[in-house]
């Protein structure tokens, strides 16, 4: 049993492969495929069907109890208990909230994970895609519950937290950690989001001007129509975008991708931690459960509102973003401290830009197809919050540099913003 | 053709000893080259006053005059072939006059202005190879939209004013997203590997000078909208015509700038005019030459001239009917289809140099166009308004105001880096469907009263 047993003492240490012959052990490779059965048959099959066995329980020994902000992960199950044994909106919301958080950062980590094997192209897309797949499957939600409002105001809250939240945190703490000298980023990739973005304020701003002054040609409905034809024109845009970016400028695109550079002083492993196949299969399994989570995070607003005694539109804009991006928020942080601010910058604006140029629109077109009145007209106070912030960003980001007080200058920007949603009372939301 | 050549053959047959001479007959081309032919006349001149042919000269000049005409309509009429599209002016007179299809009239009279517009800018920049780079770029800078002003004038005088702020906003629109748009776009396909450049500065200050604009026209709609005037409607006029004054030395201090001190990079603004712009050689196929000569370019200036007005008096009076016919609401005729019609020429070019990589010439006729509509054409028609006693003014309605200002937003934005590629001018593209989406579904209250449909 001599191999067996040299075998047998590989197998202990946790980071070693599975079952390849010693011989060709690499450090860091997996070889999932290259199960060997050594002539010897019965004791074996056994004991590597053990080994077998430890595949789906090492799976979620990295998918889930390797990063830390999984702790939270009991407030999921916890939220749907208290919902069916207690009335209590506020904690059923806040504790799905809580448990959301960890599933969307996974769920991220699967998507990069899945992105080493398809290849930068494909791993860019899906990165494009499913980067904000949390804040779409809660708006889905909301949306077939006719919550039209909440879709709007979740999704506006979203951009304006990543482009002033995130972004001013990164910012800041890139400027103490660093500051002596001024960080630079690409301009030509930030003029670029920017510009993106006020195409996406125009999309927003003529649908609610329209109906502000009354000028349609058949009140309500026709800036209906012009809010789908001007979503699909948003959704084209976005799509060559990514074309663009993929065909001109792969590099750029390819490190935004994958969030941890392939460059020289990273300490996140080049190779993947899971298979492919592992990683579709996480990827299932997270979204299935943050659908499940949101359903009741959304059937507990209202309630939650009441009890708190804080506006829908708070929870909407504010609460639910911030809770949302958390891990966004977190890893744009860690790579602005590590003067990546490319990175950081594809974090956070290039997530405001894939929710305005593609997410806004998708879900007026899916609720265009669902049959509800889904628009772009997000109400007069929204849009110019939106176009005041979206200037104020662009014009911070045009000169490629970046300091400690432009970081400090966009989250005060972002406490005036929350504080003016804490006093505001939507008309359509709020009845009392 | 045909009759060139019999002129030419007469004149042969006539001046027998010129046959040596007359060897430097140009070919059948487009473009003849304009110095043999005016040597040639000037040859022909010298001849016919000298001595042994005295005696035929009245008739010779005569003849010479006949062909002088004849080559002359060659050259401006027959040498371009958007020509083709002009027998469509009489035909829309014929039209208005016979039938009572107004949609026909506003559709035929629209596709007869567009190759007088070309051609006038055309004689505007022959006028310019005589009258040196300085008054050729004031002449380029006040008639590159005479189009619009003529037309504008005329439906002034009608006392359509939301049609003139319309269509002068429309043409605004369509010149910073569509031909700018379909410029880079184009010019980005064609030179796909690299990013073009252009000169930064001066986009730069075009941009300023639109926000001017935009300040101009934004300042008398939310005034009048938050009901915040000393005399209601009155005030806002008068802020109107003020403004438009300021407007009007603003953009001759920027004449005077751009000519004194920048009069290398003026001249391509002033399209194809100086050599300096191909760095000292004849890259491009168009001449240095002009074609025709100083007083056949004053006379077609003002043969054009008179053409357009004659037509846009058709064209203004079939915008109403056009609108009830087709069921589409005036404002989209007037900032969507009036200006694209419009432009048409100023886009073919803007387009054609883009993909020859001069791309500050096609920032010079898209920006530059816009800026002129902006702090020339618009504050013109509130002065001449004011003249002729009409209340026009600068409150072009919150949501036309708001349009121009997110657009002019998103032009400086993409415009302030200097380069271009396939993807800006998609975007630019794209947000000017927007925009026209944005017009097909909106009713203006003041335009739209008896024809709206619910």
């Amino acid at each position: 049993m001599g191999p067996a047993d040299e075998r047998m003492e590989l197998d202990s240490d946790e980071k070693i492969p599975l079952s390849t012959p010693p011989s060709a052990r690499k450090s860091h490779t997996f070889d999932f495929e290259a199960v060997h059965f050594s002539p010897r048959a019965g004791p074996l099959k056994l004991w590597i069907r053990k080994q077998m066995k430890f595949r789906p329980l090492r799976s979620i020994y990295i998918v889930l109890l390797t990063a830390k902000i999984n702790i939270l992960l009991p407030f999921g199950p916890l939220a749907i208990l208290l919902h069916y044994l207690t009335g209590k909106h506020g904690l059923v919301f806040f504790f799905s909230l809580l448990g959301i958080t960890p599933l969307a950062e996974r769920l991220g980590y699967a998507t990069e994970q899945l992105a080493f094997y398809t290849g930068s192209t494909v791993g860019g897309l899906l990165n494009a895609t499913f980067g904000n797949a949390t804040e779409m499957i809660i708006s889905i939600y909301a949306l077939k519950n006719g919550m039209i409002r909440v879709v709007q105001q979740s999704l506006l809250g979203s951009i304006l937290s990543n482009m002033l939240l995130v972004l001013g945190c990164a910012f800041f703490t890139g400027g103490i950690v660093h500051h002596e000298k001024v960080q630079v980023f690409s301009k030509a990739a930030a003029l670029v989001n920017s510009g993106l973005l006020l195409m996406a304020v125009m999309g927003l701003m003529f649908p609610a001007v329209l109906h502000f002054t009354h000028t349609e040609v058949h009140f309500g409905k026709s800036e209906l129509a012009l809010s789908r034809f001007s979503s699909c024109i948003m959704l084209v845009a976005y799509a060559s975008y990514i074309f663009f970016q993929l065909k001109v400028q792969p590099n750029l695109y390819g490190q935004i991708s994958q969030e941890g550079a392939h460059e020289e002083d990273s300490e996140d492993e080049e190779a993947p931690e899971i298979t492919q196949w592992e990683a579709i299969g996480w990827l299932a399994i997270l979204t299935l459960w943050v659908s499940i989570l949101s359903g009741y995070l959304v059937d507990a607003i209202q309630g939650a509102s009441d009890s708190l005694h804080i506006p829908v539109a708070f929870i909407s804009v504010i609460l639910l973003p911030i809770v949302g991006n958390a891990a966004e928020h977190a890893s744009a942080i860690m790579f602005a401290v590590k003067d990546k601010l490319d990175i950081t910058l594809g974090v956070a604006i290039g997530s405001s830009t894939q929710i305005s140029m593609f997410v806004i629109p998708f879900c007026v077109v899916f609720g265009w197809l669902m049959g509800q009145p889904m628009d772009l007209n997000f109400q007069l106070f929204e849009t110019a919050t939106l176009f005041v912030a979206v200037l104020v960003v662009a014009f911070m980001l045009q000169e490629g540099t970046s300091n400690y007080f432009k970081g400090l200058m966009l989250i005060l920007c972002y406490l005036i913003v929350a504080a003016s949603f804490f006093v505001h009372v939507d008309p359509s939301n709020d009845d009392d | 053709m045909d009759h060139k050549s019999q002129l030419r053959t007469s004149h042969q047959f006539e001046m027998g000893s010129l046959e040596g001479r007359s060897v430097h007959e140009p070919e059948d081309k487009n473009h003849i080259c304009g110095s043999e032919n005016i040597t040639q006349k000037s040859d022909l001149i010298s001849v016919s006053e000298g001595g042994p042919f005295s005696g035929v000269s009245l008739v010779g000049r005569m003849e010479m005059l006949i062909y002088g005409v004849c080559r002359s309509i060659k050259t401006v009429i027959f040498s371009n072939k958007l020509n083709f599209l002009m027998p469509f002016g009489p035909l829309a007179i014929v039209v208005h006059l016979l039938t009572d299809n107004q949609g026909l009239v506003f559709f035929f009279s629209l596709l007869g202005i567009t190759p007088l517009a070309e051609r006038l800018g055309y004689a505007t920049e022959q006028l310019a190879f005589f009258t040196g780079s300085t008054v050729g770029g004031l002449l380029n800078a006040t008639f590159g939209n005479a189009t619009e002003l003529i037309i504008s004038i005329h439906a002034l005088r009608g006392g359509m004013i939301r049609v003139v702020q319309q269509s002068l906003l429309g043409s605004i629109l369509s010149n910073m997203l569509l031909v700018l748009g379909c410029a880079f776009f184009s010019g980005g396909i064609v030179f796909i590997k690299k990013e073009q450049l252009f000169n930064k500065s001066t986009a730069v200050v075009n941009s300023g000078l639109l926000l001017m604009a935009v300040m101009g026209l934004l300042f008398p709609a939310v005034l009048h909208y938050t009901h915040s005037e000393v005399h209601f409607g009155k005030s806002e006029l008068a802020l109107s015509r003020f403004s438009s004054c300021i407007m009007l030395i603003a953009y001759g201090a920027y004449l005077y700038y751009q000519l004194k001190t920048e009069v290398h990079q003026y001249a391509p603004l002033n399209e194809e005019v100086s050599p300096s712009v191909s760095g000292g050689e004849n890259v491009d196929n168009n001449d240095e030459e002009p074609e025709i000569s100083k007083w056949e370019a004053i006379i077609w200036l003002a043969v054009m001239t008179a053409w357009i007005s004659f037509l846009s008096d058709y064209l203004v009076d079939a915008i109403d009917g056009a609108s009830k016919a087709w069921r589409i609401p005036i404002a989209f005729i007037s900032v969507i289809l009036l200006p694209i019609v419009g432009n048409a020429a100023e886009h073919a070019s803007a387009i054609m140099f883009a993909m020859k990589d001069k791309l500050d010439i096609s920032l010079g006729v898209a920006i530059g166009s816009s800026t002129q509509i902006a702090m020339f054409g618009i504050p013109f028609c509130v002065v001449v308004g004011w003249v002729m006693g009409r209340p026009m003014d600068l409150n072009f309605h919150l949501f036309e105001t708001a349009v121009l200002f997110i657009t002019v937003l998103v032009v400086a934005f993409l415009l302030q880096e200097g380069t271009s590629n396939y993807f800006k001018g998609l975007m630019l593209m794209l947000c000017y469907l927007i925009v026209a989406a944005s017009f097909f579904v909106h009713v203006d209250p003041t335009n739209d009263v008896a024809s709206l449909e619910t």
